[in-house]
């Protein structure tokens, strides 16, 4: 079943979209691509003083105690702005990874400090281009943990990891400090996400998880932080949908604004469709956490945020024409996100596969 | 919602109780005459079973519930392949209309009542050979003739009026005004002098919809059903009076469980087809397509449920479905291999791959063909302006043809 915000909800989605519009400026977002390292403090410094990163944690460690539904209309928010600190949604998986494991004294120690915005935390798990391998070549073993995870979201600042590696012939979770780490920052096509190639060697380590248990955690963070980022997406493309939409509604050539053109027309009420696809699986999938249909649901919303996304930056640049491909107009700002947003949790591959897996039951 | 739980219930049970009577093994290699009766019993036992006119005033023979409960039958409906075709334009467009503007309100009491138990038949008559997207340019005429009318042109891809009893009909009353506005809508016997009904197949093979000529047909004025020259205003109106009905996030063809199956059971290299990459893809995209089309309707219903208009969203479910049914059935047809090639003529399209992919052509124009719903997306959701228009405010006689 879906649901209908109620009116705090609604609220929510309006506060957080006023105070965002108030505070952006795309001269420092632009900016920003070409700082390696860098990334959008205004917006973290707002997240953090408007209670989002307390938001979705439980109470009893300093959270609000609210959910998805809530933290997904934030996260929509910025979507809306290409605002964002990376450490919003992966923070958050940290957060849930650590809750799963049920290591009361990690919890005590760094969850408080993840809703006061003090500490920062992200999730490791892809390897070459597998978003969850089956058998990662990171090992924690007595020694601690080693190997490498490329492009790890949030890495270059955040406080802590957690891993997805192997430990006894199993695949689990760990919790790694980032202090001492070797982080090779990834001068990217969206620099303000922060990615890093992570390098351990004999790291210390805490184990979280391992096994089925470990698996079932791992996949379920990712579902979770892919729900939130399927928000963000999907308010991505629901701005430049607007965009695109007032641009051809002003914008003249041969006699007429640009939008009475089938071409350019069409190419907008298609974006329509496909972001209300992409709402209709947000809402649902944020609806549905803790169920046991959740990752089908999570996988819905990903791949229909992602194409809503990809598909609304694609025509919106080509609705603008020569403005739409120039650095200053901005919109290569919404495209860049589109495709970094689009890695970041798994890609297309993986939750097509995942999906189809839960859709057939299918043994691992 | 335990009400309306309670309701889906009941309709279940009801439609389970009955499928043996006229589900789809029951109607396996009925066709023609046989099917129609099959048909008007259908309807007769929903009538009888308080099934029939669901949201409609008792007064006039419905059941006075809300057009929340008439969408979950639909839903619940929609599966078992009853024969309810007959009753789709008769029930959803053509009888509302007469119940609302009908000037003889005895007469459209029988009318209304004789519809909702499956005895009569009503057809509606808007499309025409020179246009279907473009209502307001029919050329049919309706000219004053002593205190009455009289009916000429031909109307085209009219559903079941080779079984109509009656139709309602939009005809130009003034080619000197532009084409908004020279418009009357009336009722029509059928079975009048004048009127003949060709039916013609469509490409799937079947034959439902039909050639209308009207020949010097009269009217009386009382069979108008808008004012003169308003009837544009009326059609426009009636389209939106049973605006709520289910809709079918499978594009009206086979579910996603029928493609997972196919895929099963099909190789793609020697390999099971659900373990290639092309297949997963196509699958988990469709997927994610209905999940999105049933979630969309989901919340319309828990607006209606709430006293609320369900959001603009829901026009985009059959220019979406319908798309991606076609593209599935493609696959379908490709996983088939050689043994796709079979033709059922009887074929049900939601259960059989090539009578679906034979069908989805025609619902992508019936009712609103994709570019035109692109286009009320476009102008009346997003505000994006009108097409050029060379028709527009000229006299209906000075446009080029």
């Amino acid at each position: 079943m879906s649901i209908l915000y109620d009116e705090a909800q609604q609220a929510i989605a309006t506060e957080s979209r006023r105070v965002l519009d108030a505070r952006g400026d795309q001269a420092r977002l632009l900016a920003l691509l070409e700082q390696p390292g860098g990334y959008d403090e205004t917006f973290w410094k707002t997240a953090v003083e408007q209670g989002w990163t307390a938001l979705a944690l439980p109470e009893a460690q300093g959270g609000l105690g609210l959910g998805l539904i809530e933290l997904g209309l934030i996260a929509q928010a910025s979507g809306a702005a290409t605002a964002g600190a990376p450490f919003l949604t992966a923070g958050y998986g940290a957060a849930r990874l650590l809750l799963a494991s049920g290591n009361a004294e990690l919890t005590a120690r760094w969850l408080p400090k993840l809703a006061a915005g003090e500490a920062l935390a992200t999730f490791a798990f892809a390897e070459g281009n597998a978003p969850l391998p089956d058998r990662p070549r990171c090992v924690l073993d007595e020694r601690g943990l080693a190997g490498e995870k490329p492009g790890v979201v949030a890495g270059l600042k955040a406080d802590f990891a957690v891993v997805w590696c192997m430990h006894r012939g199993e695949p689990a979770l760990a919790l790694v400090e980032l202090a001492d780490a070797s982080r090779q920052a990834i001068d990217s096509f969206d620099n303000g996400r922060l990615y890093a190639d992570l390098l351990f060697a004999d790291a210390p380590a805490t184990l979280l998880l391992e096994g089925g248990a470990a698996r079932d955690a791992a996949r379920d963070a990712l579902a979770r932080m892919a729900v939130v980022t399927a928000h963000e997406q999907l308010g991505g493309a629901e701005a430049l949908m607007f965009i695109a939409r007032d641009y051809a509604n002003t914008r003249k050539a041969f006699g007429q604004a640009i939008g009475a053109f089938q071409s350019v027309k069409h190419r907008i009420a298609e974006i329509y469709g496909l972001v209300e696809i992409a709402r209709a699986n947000c809402i649902h999938a944020a609806s549905r956490e803790g169920e046991p249909d959740f990752l089908r649901a999570a996988a819905a919303a990903r791949l229909s945020a992602t194409e809503a996304y990809d598909t609304a930056a694609r025509d919106t640049v080509q609705i603008h024409g020569g403005i739409g491909v120039t650095w200053e107009g901005g919109l290569h700002l919404h495209m860049r996100r589109a495709r970094s947003l689009a890695t970041e949790q798994g890609n297309m591959f993986f939750w097509e596969d995942l999906l189809v897996e839960e859709l057939t039951g299918a043994a691992e | 919602m335990s009400d309306l739980d309670a309701y889906r219930a009941k309709a279940r049970a009801w439609l389970e109780s009955v499928a043996p009577a006229y589900g789809k093994d029951a109607l396996a290699g009925v066709t023609g005459e046989a099917h129609l009766a099959m048909g008007r019993r259908y309807q007769r036992a929903k009538f009888d079973a308080g099934f029939a006119g669901i949201n409609w005033d008792p007064e006039w023979g419905g059941q006075g519930l809300s057009p929340l409960h008439k969408v979950i039958f639909e839903q619940e409906e929609m599966p078992f392949g009853m024969p309810m075709g007959y009753y789709g334009v008769s029930l959803g467009i053509s009888v509302p209309v007469v119940m609302r503007f009908a000037q003889d309100r005895a007469w459209a009491k029988e009318r209304v009542l004789a519809a909702l138990k499956g005895d009569e038949i009503w057809c509606q008559l808007f499309s025409e050979p020179s246009g279907g997207s473009d209502l307001a340019g029919v050329r049919t005429k309706a000219e004053t003739d002593g205190n009455g009318w009289k009916l000429n042109g031909q109307k085209l891809w009219t559903t079941w009026a080779q079984h109509s009893d009656y139709g309602v009909i939009i005809a130009r009353n003034d080619p000197t005004v532009p084409k908004h506005k020279g418009l009357t809508f009336f009722w029509v016997d059928m079975r009048a002098p004048g009127v003949e009904v060709r039916p013609f197949r469509l490409a799937a093979g079947d034959s439902h919809v039909n050639e209308v000529f009207f020949d010097d047909v009269k009217l009386t004025d009382g069979q108008r059903l808008s004012p003169v020259g308003g009837g544009f205003g009326t059609a426009m109106a009636t389209l939106m009076i049973e605006r709520y009905s289910a809709s079918d996030p499978n594009g009206f063809g086979p579910p996603l469980d029928a493609v997972i199956d196919l895929a099963r059971h099909s190789e793609v290299a020697g390999r099971p087809a659900i373990e290639d990459g092309r297949v997963r893809s196509t699958i988990a995209r469709s997927y994610a397509l209905r999940a999105g089309l049933e979630a969309i309707t989901t919340r319309a219903m828990k607006l209606m449920d709430a006293g609320m208009e369900p959001g603009p969203e829901g026009s985009i479910n059959k220019l979406m479905s319908a798309r991606s049914n076609q593209r599935i059935c493609e696959m379908a047809i490709d996983l088939m291999g050689p043994q796709g090639l079979a033709w059922d003529r009887d074929g049900w399209p939601k259960a059989d791959w090539v009578s679906s992919w034979l069908s989805v052509p025609t619902l992508r124009i019936a009712g609103g063909a994709d570019e035109m719903l692109l286009n009320t997306i476009a102008e009346k959701i997003l505000g994006l302006p009108q097409d050029h228009r060379p028709d527009k405010g000229v006299p209906f006689n000075q446009i080029p043809a």
